[in-house]
């Protein structure tokens, strides 16, 4: 190999670059509430919702290759599980997270029973309908007691007050200003919250026996199958947990904005879309991807959002986008998509895993070192 | 003593019903090879045995009915199939693919190791490649694979479909010879469905013909090769 940079897996640099990214990952985590604007804040809270809903997605297409298309539905849920708990029976607003999450993963196992015959299209179609009727069933009148129909419910928030308390690490708050209106970091920290917890639960599945059993469901179910991997029950619990793990961020969406519609985006089909286009362009089947593309999407979406106006556009590229009178941001994320489909199939992550290749070579653990040291019959008989 | 047997089994495709009542028997320790044309329904044999395909009949495996059990249970039960074609996962690395194959273990990770580490001793070529992506192996290397993979389970009959396909001359010698050893030296039991009449007849305890989803002849292989008729219309030979 003559490639520069020789890393061996497990060996001590590689793990110094781990520790590294890590403690940039917490230093960045840590300056956005505290020294970030107002909208920087919003920007990051609202990418980490889309975060963890693409996540959720990337667990079952990604790594067990099941579409959906629903999961507009399941963030709904959580939307609507939050505000009819908190406006309807008085729950306190965080109390409805794991209300939002049990009653995801039911709705979920459900929807697996029809996936558990139909793949590819047909599956995409069945969720398809899912997230087209999640709107519609929100509106149905014989349930407008519950959920107040097309009008939706407001006052379904955190309700802060001048009580509630500053929390002082070494008499730094890494919480920002929870005292007056500035309530933003809080919920920046719930999402990176919701964020780490679908990362983790992700990451275990992924790494472990299960794991195994989805990649090979996803690559060939027939053999997975015959090597006893019951298909009905691991599609089941996937889904379910997708399901369940979509609804979180659902969940902080009404408790951040405190008013719920059943038509905003993330509702409608076009929210299923934007989970997905997201987990693609990040790198489906991979468990940063998500997070990558949420990001991009985001930055994207809030840098063009004023676009509509032709005097907002930097000059540069402002004979680009003029003729057009609305905002760009999900065309540019479109066009990016396809580009990145021809150069980068694996999305975002795809493309660094690319460029480090060029310059890295990481060496495996020779044979016979793994972690799990054999004992025993390790000798053949011949 | 018989570890397997299907009395009148059927299966098929939907409404296409494929095999239409086939006896079949393996003893322990033997090697039986079912031979037959494209399409006979060898492979929708082994999928019916395995319990991936509806089927109907009398199926037993070691005394226990397992006609209503499914394929998860079978596995543990202790049989193991080979599918026909390049059955590997792909994306999963060559050792994972092995971690995959003990997935209804449970004595533990060390145990599992311990046996990936025999079947690496047995394939060094696959050793070199242990952290490689399945789908980067050569055809004969995923087929080693594939039988490897079967194998971590620690079946006690494996079902091997075509495990010579795509696979060069030299290559089937040492794979046909691997399977009789395994077969020798340690008792595993093995239904072999093959294309190469002549070189799975060698190793044969008994063979049966299938033709269209119905068994013609069976018997010993010295019986099925002696007779001429059944050598000069099927066997090819
Ligand atoms: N998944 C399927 N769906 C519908 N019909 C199938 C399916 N698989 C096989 N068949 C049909 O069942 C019949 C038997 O097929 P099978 O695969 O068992 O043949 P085979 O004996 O294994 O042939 P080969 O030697 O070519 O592998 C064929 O007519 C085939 O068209
Ligand atoms: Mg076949």
């Amino acid at each position: 190999m003559s490639l520069p940079i020789h890393l061996r897996s497990g060996g001590l640099p590689s793990w110094a670059i781990r520790v590294g990214a890590a403690g940039a990952l917490v230093a960045v985590l840590l300056w956005i509430p505290t020294h970030g604007s107002d909208s920087l804040i919003d920007t990051c809270t609202t990418a980490t919702m889309l975060m963890a809903a693409a996540m959720s997605l990337n667990l079952l297409l990604g790594f067990t290759g099941q579409i959906s298309l629903g999961h507009s539905a399941f963030f709904g849920i959580g939307v609507y599980t939050t505000a009819i708990g908190v406006t309807r029976w008085g729950w306190s607003p965080f109390v409805t997270l794991p209300v939002a999450f049990a009653v995801a993963f039911v709705v979920g196992v459900l929807v697996s029973l029809p996936a558990l015959r139909i793949k590819g299209v047909y599956l995409a179609l069945v969720t398809l309908a899912l997230g087209l009727v999640f709107p519609a069933f929100v509106k149905w009148p014989k349930i407008e007691w519950l959920t107040n129909g097309s009008r939706g419910l407001d006052k379904t928030g955190f309700k802060f007050n001048k009580a509630n308390p500053t929390y002082e690490l070494f008499g730094w708050n890494p919480w920002g200003n929870l005292r007056g209106q500035n309530v933003k970091p809080f919920y920046f920290w719930v999402g990176v919250s919701i964020v780490a917890l679908v990362y983790l639960v992700c990451r275990g599945i992924v790494k472990s026996r299960m794991g195994r059993s989805l990649v090979a469901i996803r690559d060939n179910s027939t053999a997975a199958a015959v090597m006893g991997v019951n298909l009905a029950v691991t599609k089941g619990i996937v889904f379910g947990l997708s399901a369940a793990m979509c609804a979180l961020p659902g969940s902080l969406s009404a408790i951040r904005t405190g008013t719920v519609t059943p038509d905003s985006a993330l509702l409608t089909v076009a929210g299923s879309i934007t989970f997905l286009v997201i987990m693609v362009v990040g790198g489906s089947g991979s468990l940063w991807g998500p997070v990558l593309g949420a990001v991009v999407y985001q930055f994207i979406i809030e840098r063009t959002s004023d676009w509509s106006d032709p005097n907002n556009i930097p000059g540069a590229v402002r004979p680009l986008f003029s003729w057009s009178d609305v905002a760009p941001g999900s065309g540019i994320f479109a066009l990016a998509l396809i580009l990145l489909m021809f150069f980068a199939p694996f999305g975002i992550v795809g493309l660094w895993h690319k460029a480090v290749a060029t310059v890295v070579a990481v060496v495996p653990r020779p044979a016979g070192t793994a972690s799990v040291v054999p004992q025993e019959t390790a000798q053949p008989e011949s | 003593m018989t570890l397997f047997s299907a009395r009148g089994l059927t299966a098929g495709y939907g409404p296409l019903k494929v095999l239409e009542g086939i006896d079949l028997e393996v003893n322990e320790g033997e090697i039986v090879v079912m031979l037959g044309a494209n399409g006979a329904g060898k492979t929708t044999t082994m999928r019916a045995i395995s319990g991936v395909i509806a089927r109907h009949g009398e199926i037993t495996f070691d005394g226990h009915n397992i006609q209503k059990v499914g394929p998860d249970a079978i596995v543990r039960a202790g049989i193991a199939q080979v599918p026909q074609g390049r059955g590997t996962f792909p994306e999963l690395s060559v050792e994972d693919n092995l971690r995959a194959g003990a997935y209804v273990r449970r004595d533990g990770s060390g145990a599992v190791q311990a046996d990936i580490d025999k079947w690496f001793e047995l394939f060094p070529r696959l050793a070199e490649r242990r952290s490689q992506r399945a789908g980067s192996l050569s055809g004969g290397e995923q087929q080693m694979l594939a039988i490897a993979r079967a194998l971590m389970s620690r079946p006690r009959l494996l079902l091997c479909d075509e495990p010579s396909m795509g696979l060069a001359p030299m290559i089937t010698q040492e794979l046909f010879q691997m399977i009789e050893r395994l077969n020798r030296d340690e008792g595993l039991s093995v239904l072999l469905v093959e294309q190469n009449a002549n070189l799975a007849m060698h190793m044969a305890s008994r063979v049966y013909l299938l033709e269209t989803g119905r068994i013609v002849a069976s018997g010993t292989a010295a019986e099925i090769g002696a007779d001429d008729t059944i050598r000069k219309a099927y066997l090819g030979f």
